[in-house]
């Protein structure tokens, strides 16, 4: 999953639903650890779409 | 470092939770990853009156920006109904329509203050990385302080931290959320719309507010707070809100809230050894309305009493801080259960569904409400019909 730092709210909804639990909400980002399923549950719930597919990907 | 109880997160679960373990005598530090308690605001600032009961508290100008006598609720085809016409109680819970328009970021610091003034320590800017576990218990944390790490310990920790939560996880007690389950929300408090300053409006609708709905509060004379959740949607819900509020001319906004919001009800266990989850974090949002204060503020008090209670017994098991979990569930456990339930059925319903109950409710107000005329409307209705079966 591509994160646009500048569409984060820091509002913490994406690290609610990563299932590999590699989302950290630090003060004024969402830090993401290795190990991404690119399960797409963050592209869900960001409400400023801040997480998208990469290009490329077929929905 | 050492205290008797860490708190983690300094909203308003966090706050209450420091101020009651401080107010029976329990050594308390709170933590806040954030430069400032109560920002950013990510909540639609509606409250009913028994937030100020539970706290023993007077409501005061200096955080209140509205005083709330109704409301009114827009169907999908405009129809508006006033909710004081068709239902006799308060739909968050049950104490009638009165309720309030907090300014938050001045709420969550006035109570953050009186911790403080109770004895609580408070540490901004400070994020919490890891539980710190000794023979399977949970004994403290270990936080982050401008890139200096620190073991923080403690006989009880209270995880006040959000839907974010990354504690209750790491002590095994929840699971990540599946997105369904979250409201993904956008606000914004927006300048030069003119609606009654003491109703609350609600929109429903697929076209507004997918798997939600809109809100609109108003912060007084000059500003209304607009947002609204969605769930499960290809768009945002910051696009949901734009496309709404295109409709109102010379509006602008002065501030942008985002946030989630767990729907899911309470997660199964809000206690291990050594820890008690509170508010966001544990799932004490009412399904329906998305709606939480009263909830976080009464399982805020309750853990903080539990917790200093534990301390001075010299047991901080689960044996004893279970007490916390029984207490919270005898208030508020059978209503959560409820809602689920109504809102895994209202989740089912249509645009036309919901616009045929509103016409019913609109033509039979609720002084001439006959069982007759509520057989004959689900005659018509058979898909209302069954998701009302599955509700009883």
């Amino acid at each position: 999953m591509e994160y646009q730092r500048d569409n984060c709210g820091n509002c913490g909804a994406c690290v609610a639903v990563c299932p590999q639990q590699i989302l950290k909400l630090n003060e004024n980002q969402v830090t993401k650890d290795p190990g991404c399923d690119e399960c797409g549950n963050c592209t869900i719930v960001c409400p400023l779409g801040a997480f998208t597919w990469k290009v490329g990907h077929e929905v | 470092m050492k205290y008797d109880v860490v708190v983690v997160g300094g909203r308003i679960g966090g706050s209450i939770a420091s101020l009651y373990a401080s107010k029976d005598d329990a050594d308390v530090l709170m933590i806040e990853k954030r430069q400032e308690i109560g920002t950013p605001v990510q909540c639609a600032e509606g409250t009913t009156q028994s937030i100020f009961k539970i706290l023993d508290m007077k409501p005061d100008k200096r955080y209140i920006n509205a005083e709330i006598d109704g409301a009114t609720i827009h169907a999908p085809d405009g129809r508006a109904i006033d909710l004081a016409e068709v239902s006799c109680e308060n739909f968050l819970d049950g104490t009638g329509y009165k309720g309030y328009i907090l300014d938050r970021k001045v709420f969550d610091k006035h109570l953050a203050i009186q911790a403080a003034k109770a004895g609580a320590e408070i540490m901004m800017k400070t994020t919490v990385k890891d539980l710190i576990r000794k023979d399977g218990r949970v004994c403290g944390v270990v936080a982050e302080h401008l890139g200096e790490t620190m073991e923080i310990k403690a006989d009880v920790v209270i995880a006040a931290d959000g839907v974010e939560s990354n504690m209750a996880r790491q002590a095994g007690l929840t699971n990540p959320n599946k997105p369904g389950n979250i409201g993904s929300c956008a606000q914004y408090e927006l300048f030069g719309l003119d609606i009654d300053p003491h109703q609350l409006n609600f929109y429903f609708g697929r076209e507004i507010a997918p798997g939600g709905y809109l809100w609109m509060f108003p912060k007084g004379e000059d500003t209304v707070n607009v947002g609204l959740g969605v769930r499960s949607t290809k768009k945002t819900a910051y696009q949901y809100l734009n496309q709404f509020i295109s409709r109102f001319k010379g509006t602008t906004p002065v501030e942008l809230n985002i946030g989630g919001v767990p729907l899911s009800g309470p997660i199964d266990k809000t206690y291990t050894d050594g820890l008690l989850v509170v508010g966001d974090a544990a799932g004490h949002v009412d399904p329906v309305t998305g709606g939480g204060i009263h909830i976080a503020a009464f399982c805020g008090k309750t853990a903080g009493q539990v917790a200093a209670e534990a301390v001075k017994k010299e047991n901080t098991s689960e044996s004893v801080l279970k007490r916390y979990d029984e207490i919270w569930r005898e208030k508020f456990g059978k209503n959560l259960e409820i809602s689920l339930k109504y809102r895994n059925a209202a989740d089912k319903l249509t645009d036309k569904d919901m616009n045929a109950l509103a016409e019913f409710l609109e033509k039979n107000k609720i002084e001439n409400l006959s069982k007759i005329s509520a057989i004959k409307f689900l005659g018509k209705h058979p898909h209302l019909l069954m998701l009302i079966r599955d509700l009883l």
